[in-house]
């Protein structure tokens, strides 16, 4: 029997990267699927992608920063599949701007969307797995959380936010069988490290810097993120897992 | 006596109770695990555990912190099953608690000796052969004491905030050559020597303390050893991976 059949997952940001691999993972273990994506076309991509492979999913169009598009989101799951066992939230942004010039509306975009989406999509998720008597929140922080970012001051504080609320999360509730775990990449193979203008040259030749010799693919956070959201990680809460070739060691 | 699927794991520490739990694991996931332990019979019951599991395995009665008994089992090993292809250093413990003006210089060091000095001597006799496969993983223990550090526990502390430091060492060292080290942190578990100093009330009151509301059980900390021990987390080294029922938040 795979280690999530019958079970529901909610990933954000699933229609690339790091997202779909993670959404593409859980449904490979038998998870039905609701792909969260801000772009309407990849979220039905992906979902494509996944009912080819005669799994379950459903792209729901959703901005995480926005109140009732989470509610929607959530309720979909809940009509469409019943429940609702995983939440990876996934979903985030990385522009770049000098803190001099850095515009209050892109500082108020980043932590919206990075940050304050964490908390919109777990506040909505955690009902329900207090009805159901245990659940498992993973969310997606970053190396630049422990290293800062240059010309990302805004990104660096949601990620690092991020961590801070999963361990208050994770306090909460503990007692009710519900574990809320942190997951940070390194620099992954993924369109976010193109998005600042780095060459595919300039990308891989940092894989040499890196212990493991090689930058991340986004199949490297699946089985992490698979563990933690499994039954034998019952035990494992408030913790922030690095799966980042050892680039940073924390 | 070699049966060409089994990978070899080699346990120090294997007749405690988490080394008991972490061998049994591992034989689900393809692993004979041979043992290393000072105490005979408790290393003599894990085997048991191991034959009722279909496992041939064997018990090296060994100080770690001696190093011609550490190399005279590795070497017993290699030549008998001519490879390792994981270690995970499970053994020791608090061993001694003292306040630091009542604490003997010698229970210090033996404490030191145990902990971390056999930590680094099983890691160095098992990577000659590592390297020459150009695979392998090593997994070594801390402690929430590690972190926290603990009144009384001076030694203790000390010894598990080294394992870190050196596991994230060994880990750049080794990287290049395709093996992995990282460290498993337990919280407060419910083993044999560990639950003797405490009375029922005692124990109750304390598991109350922890987020989770209960103590580890061996076998949450045996899951973690196997995820960093498999491929699931192959793009993970240098880390700390804490499994105490969120009782510690890094």
């Amino acid at each position: 029997m795979r280690r999530f059949e019958g079970r529901v997952a909610i990933v954000t940001g699933a229609g690339q990267g790091i997202g779909r691999a993670l959404a593409r993972g859980f449904a490979t273990e038998g998870a039905a699927l609701v792909v969260a994506e801000l772009d309407a076309a990849r979220a039905r991509r992906v979902e494509q992608e996944i009912v080819q492979e005669a799994e379950r999913a459903i792209g729901v169009p959703t901005d995480v920063s926005d109140e009732k598009a989470v509610t929607n989101t959530v309720e979909t799951a809940i009509r469409e599949f019943g429940r609702i066992d995983v939440l990876v939230n996934n979903a985030g942004i990385f522009p770049l701007s000098p803190i001099e010039t850095m515009a209050e509306d892109e500082w108020d975009r980043v932590i919206a969307t990075n940050l304050v989406g964490v908390f919109l999509c777990s506040r909505a998720v955690v009902p329900h797995m207090l009805t159901q008597g245990g659940g498992r929140i993973i969310s997606l922080a970053s190396g630049r959380a422990f290293e800062g970012a240059v010309h990302g001051a805004h990104y660096a504080a949601s990620k690092s936010g991020i961590i801070g609320f999963t361990k208050s999360l994770a306090l909460e509730l503990a007692p009710h069988g519900i574990t809320a775990n942190v997951l940070c990449p390194g620099l992954t193979d993924t369109a976010q490290p193109r998005g600042h203008d780095l060459t595919d040259e300039e990308i891989y030749a940092r894989g040499a810097k890196i212990p493991l010799g090689r930058i991340g693919q986004p199949d490297d956070l699946v089985g992490p993120a698979l563990f933690l959201a499994s039954d034998p990680a019952r035990h494992i809460t408030g913790q922030t897992v690095l799966v980042n070739g050892g680039s940073i060691m924390w | 006596m070699v049966n060409a699927m089994e990978k070899i794991a080699v346990v120090g520490g294997g007749g405690g109770g988490i080394g008991r739990a972490v061998a049994s694991r591992l034989c689900d996931d393809g692993f004979l695990p041979l043992l290393l332990d000072q105490n005979e019979s408790a290393g003599t019951e894990t085997l048991s555990v191991l034959a009722a599991k279909g496992r041939a395995s064997k018990l090296w009665v060994a100080d770690v912190s001696n190093r011609a008994q550490v190399r005279e089992a590795f070497d017993n090993v290699v030549s008998n099953y001519g490879r390792i292809d994981l270690l995970v250093n499970l053994a020791g413990g608090t061993m001694y608690a003292h306040l630091i003006q009542d604490f003997p210089l010698s229970e210090w060091l033996a404490v030191i000796a145990v902990n971390l000095k056999g930590t680094f001597l099983c890691c160095q006799a098992a990577i000659p052969t590592m390297k020459r496969q150009s695979s392998g993983s090593m997994i070594n223990t801390s402690s929430n004491y590690g972190i926290t550090g603990g009144a009384t526990r001076t030694a203790y502390a000390a010894s598990k905030a080294g394992v870190i430091g050196f596991s994230k060492s060994l880990a750049h060292e080794l990287a290049p050559h395709g093996i992995r080290v990282n460290t498993i942190a337990p919280g407060r578990t419910a083993t044999a020597r560990v639950m003797r100093n405490y009375t029922p009330e005692s124990w109750a009151a304390s598991e109350r303390e922890i987020p989770m509301g209960r103590a580890g059980d061996p076998a949450d900390i045996a899951e973690g050893v196997a995820f960093l021990a498999s491929p699931a987390s192959a793009y993970m080294t240098g880390q700390t991976l804490h499994v105490n029922g969120g009782m510690v938040l890094p």
